[in-house]
């Protein structure tokens, strides 16, 4: 079930306080946040100020993480809604794999894709260019990648126990 | 039960949210702020253009599409 809090600022530091303990996991660097009241455009929560962080690891992995969020009230109370984000892991100083899904805007691309950073050509096409079709992804989902399959070293010993929290809205 | 984290939240003003965009697209794309998200939303800039474009491009309040 879905956190609903009293007010809009209730809703967004609950949101903001789960997505920090999240990144907390994997790194110390702050996260920022555009605003706590419900608006006609969404509020944007990022990492670093937008600036991929390096993750501690053999690998040298780097992370961007930016969401676009609303705020809105049902019959439960305020919650936060997640309606666009970018994550991208990279590696050596290219990015490895990147999540995305903007759905206003222009790009005629509006559901969650992926792109990996593989230098095949399709034809007339490079697959790094490809929209490889998702489900919608989540940040604790981004986060377990980076830790359980790429070798990103996690920076405290409940990492599991977090991921696990993040995952339940 | 909350866990505390080190981690700083910084919370931006409109005011010192422009001034990020614009920071982050003369960093990243060698253009002010404004003048990227005029292209981006003339559809002169595709969103997936670049891994650098998509960065910016997300730390922009994105709206409804235009068609």
């Amino acid at each position: 079930m879905p956190h609903t809090s009293r007010t809009p600022a209730e809703a967004v530091e609950h949101y903001r306080g789960r997505i920090v303990r999240l990144l907390s996991c994997v790194t110390s660097a702050h996260t920022t946040v555009s605003g706590y009241h419900a608006s006609d455009l969404p509020h944007r929560l990022s990492l670093a100020d937008g600036d991929p962080v390096r993750l501690r690891g053999e690998a040298r992995l780097t992370l961007d993480a930016t969401e676009q969020y609303r705020v809105h009230e049902d019959a439960e109370g305020w919650r936060v809604e997640i309606v666009g984000y970018l994550y991208a892991i990279g590696y050596e100083g290219r990015e490895l794999v990147a999540y995305h899904w903007h759905p206003h805007g222009d790009s005629p691309i509006t559901r969650p894709h992926m792109h990996v950073g593989a230098d095949i050509r399709v034809g007339d096409r490079w697959l790094g260019k490809v929209h490889l079709p998702t489900g919608a992804v989540s940040l604790d989902r981004i986060v377990a990648l980076a830790i359980v399959e790429l070798g990103a070293e996690p920076l405290r010993e409940d990492w599991e126990r977090l991921i696990g929290e993040a995952a339940v809205r | 039960m909350a866990t505390r984290t080190d981690n700083e939240i910084r919370e931006l003003s409109p005011e010192e949210w422009d001034q990020l965009v614009d920071e982050k697209a003369r960093k990243y794309l060698g253009m002010s702020g404004a003048e990227f998200e005029r292209r981006l939303n003339a559809g002169e800039i595709d969103i997936d253009d670049s891994p650098d474009v998509t960065r910016v491009a997300m730390l922009l309040p994105l709206h409804a599409p235009h068609k």
